[in-house]
C-alpha cells in the first residue's frame, strides 16, 4: 500500500507532536515509514518526516555518505533547498554520517536569536535505537517528574547539547530516529543528566 | 453546486506550515510563534487561530468538542464544529472526556484535562504586553529581554486604583519561568488549569497571526504580588440552580421578573452531565 500523504502524515505528526510535546515518549510510525516505496539511504520514519514537514519553505542540509543523491531526492520529493548547516532550518545526520559530522552539525547549527529563537535549527538524527532504558534521566516542560531514555549511539550528543542549549530560549531541537522507525524528541527545554547508580 | 474540499479544508501546504510552526511553539512554551495565517470561511477574529491549529490536527479517528463561554451550542461553536465535521467527517461530542480535540473560546472546561487530549484554545490577542506598548517590534524586543516591569506595573496601577488586580479574564502568566503569556481571556478561575495540565494546550491567533504553547506539566504562574497574591472568582456558598453544582466557574443571571440574581454553570456540558446522572439516580 501507498503513504498516504493526507491521513498517513497527519497520523504521523499527531504521534511526533505527541512525542514533542511530551519528551521522553517513544513514539513508533512504522505504520506509516512501512508504506513508503522508494529506495532511499535514510530510514522511512526520516522520510515519513520529511514529508510532515518540508516544502518549498524549508532549508535542510544532508550529513550522510550518500549526501548529494539524498538531497536531490528530497529537493524532487519536497522542493525544498538544500543549504548549509549555519542557515539549514532542519538538518538530517544520517546513520552513516561520520561522529564529526554530528559535532560539526551542533556547533554550526542555527540557535535562533532572542528576537526569533523559533527560527532555530532541528537536527533529526538516526541512530540504532532509541528505548526508555534507564542511561539517561529527562526532566522539564512535558515530564510529570523524570523520564528515562537510552539512545544507542557513538557520540557524545549530551555534551554537544548541553553546550549548545545554554542560553534558553536559543538552542536546538532533536529528533532521532532508529531502525525500527521509532521516534524521540527532545525540545531544548528538556535537561538532560547521565543516570547515576547509586 | 457540491465543492469537494480537501480533508480538514486545507491543503496539505497550509497543514505543513502550520505544523512547524506548532512544534516550535511546544519546543519554546510560552513564546509567540509567527504563522501565515490563512483566509478562513469565518472571519478573523471569530476563532480562525484556533480552526486552523485544529484542522492541522485532526485525523478520521477523532473526537471533537467545540466550546463557546462553556456552551457547546453557541452559533461560534456550532459553525466551527459544523465546518471541521463536514470537511473531515469526524465525530463530534459534547463530553469532555471522551474528546480527542477541544477546542474552546475563552473556557477551560470543568471535567480535568487528561493525557491524550489537546486543548486548542481561540487568542484574540495573543500579546500580554500589547496593552502599554502598540508596537509589534518593540514587544518582541521585551520578551527577548525578558523585560517585563511593564506588566507588573498594569496589575500595579490595578491595585492603586481599585484596591486589587482587576483583570476580569486574560490575567498574565509566566510560563516556565521565562515568557510572559496572554491565557487567552479564560477567566482567573481557570489560570491554575494550565499549571501541570496534563493534556496539551495549544493557542492560536488568527488575526495575530500567532500560535503557542503551553506542553503537559509546565508551571505557569499567574502574576501577582507578594503581598496581593493572584486569586480566582469566588463563588462560595453558591450553586448551580440547575444543577446543584458548586465550586465551579458560574454565571450569574438576573431574574427578569424580581431582579434577583441566580447562578448556573457556565460550562453546558458539565451541567448536563450533573442533571443526566441525578435523573439516572
Amino acid at each position: 500500500m501507498k503513504l498516504d500523504l493526507v491521513h498517513d502524515i497527519q497520523a504521523a505528526y499527531r504521534l511526533t507532536l505527541d512525542s514533542m510535546s511530551r519528551p521522553g515518549l517513544i513514539s513508533n510510525i512504522s505504520n506509516q515509514a512501512d508504506k513508503l516505496n522508494m529506495e532511499i539511504s535514510c530510514f522511512g520514519s526520516t522520510l515519513v518526516l520529511v514529508l510532515m514537514l518540508f516544502d518549498t519553505e524549508v532549508k535542510f542540509k544532508v550529513c550522510s555518505e550518500c549526501e548529494a543523491e539524498t538531497a536531490k531526492l528530497i529537493n524532487q520529493l519536497t522542493y525544498a533547498k538544500e543549504t548549509e548547516i549555519e542557515s539549514a532550518d532542519y538538518i538530517l545526520v544520517l546513520k552513516d554520517a561520520k561522529p564529526e559530522d554530528l559535532e560539526e552539525v551542533f556547533r554550526k547549527a542555527y540557535p535562533g536569536d532572542l528576537l526569533d529563537p523559533h527560527k532555530a535549527a532541528t537536527i533529526i538524527i538516526e541512530t540504532d535505537y532509541v528505548s526508555n532504558d534507564q542511561n539517561l534521566t529527562l526532566t522539564g516542560p512535558g515530564i510529570e517528574k523524570e523520564s528515562y531514555i537510552d539512545v544507542k549511539t557513538n557520540d557524545h550528543w549530551v555534551k554537544l547539547r548541553a553546550e549548545k542549549n545554554t542560553e534558553y530560549p536559543l538552542g536546538i531541537d532533536l529528533i532521532f530516529t532508529d531502525w525500527y522507525d521509532n521516534i524521540l524528541c527532545l525540545p531544548r527545554t528538556t535537561q538532560i543528566a547521565k543516570r547515576v547508580i547509586k | 453546486m457540491r465543492i469537494e474540499y480537501n480533508f480538514a479544508f486545507f491543503d496539505e501546504g497550509s497543514k505543513r506550515e502550520i505544523r512547524r510552526a506548532t512544534l516550535k511553539a511546544i519546543a519554546i512554551p510560552g513564546y509567540q510563534v509567527p504563522f501565515a495565517s490563512r483566509e478562513m470561511p469565518i472571519a478573523r477574529g471569530w476563532g480562525t487561530g484556533g480552526l486552523q491549529l485544529t484542522l492541522s490536527l485532526v485525523g478520521k479517528p477523532d473526537i471533537l468538542k467545540v466550546i463557546d463561554q462553556g456552551s457547546d451550542e453557541s452559533v461560534n461553536a456550532v459553525n466551527i464544529k459544523k465546518l471541521i465535521a463536514i470537511t473531515t467527517g469526524v465525530t463530534v461530542s459534547d463530553e469532555t472526556a471522551e474528546a480527542t480535540i477541544i477546542q474552546s473560546r475563552h473556557r477551560i472546561p470543568e471535567v480535568p484535562l487528561q493525557e491524550g487530549q489537546i486543548l486548542v484554545l481561540q487568542v484574540p490577542l495573543p500579546e500580554p504586553l500589547r496593552y502599554y506598548e502598540p508596537s509589534e517590534y518593540e514587544t518582541k524586543k521585551l520578551h527577548a529581554e525578558q523585560e517585563y516591569s511593564g506588566a507588573w506595573l498594569m496589575l500595579f496601577e490595578q491595585i492603586m486604583n481599585y484596591g486589587t488586580m482587576s483583570t476580569g479574564a486574560d490575567h498574565p502568566v509566566m510560563v516556565h519561568g521565562r515568557y510572559v503569556m496572554a491565557p487567552s481571556p479564560i477567566p482567573r478561575f481557570d489560570n491554575p488549569k494550565l499549571n501541570y495540565s496534563q493534556a496539551l494546550i495549544l493557542l492560536g491567533a488568527g488575526r495575530e497571526k500567532k500560535v503557542y504553547a503551553v506542553p503537559p506539566f509546565t508551571r505557569v504562574a499567574s502574576l501577582d504580588f507578594e503581598d496581593y497574591p493572584f486569586g480566582v472568582e469566588s463563588f462560595q456558598d453558591k450553586c448551580c440552580r440547575l444543577c446543584g453544582a458548586q465550586g465551579v466557574f458560574m454565571d450569574e443571571i438576573l431574574d427578569d421578573v424580581t431582579g434577583e440574581p441566580f447562578y448556573q454553570c457556565n460550562d453546558s456540558s458539565y451541567c448536563l452531565q450533573n442533571l443526566n446522572g441525578k435523573s439516572r439516580g
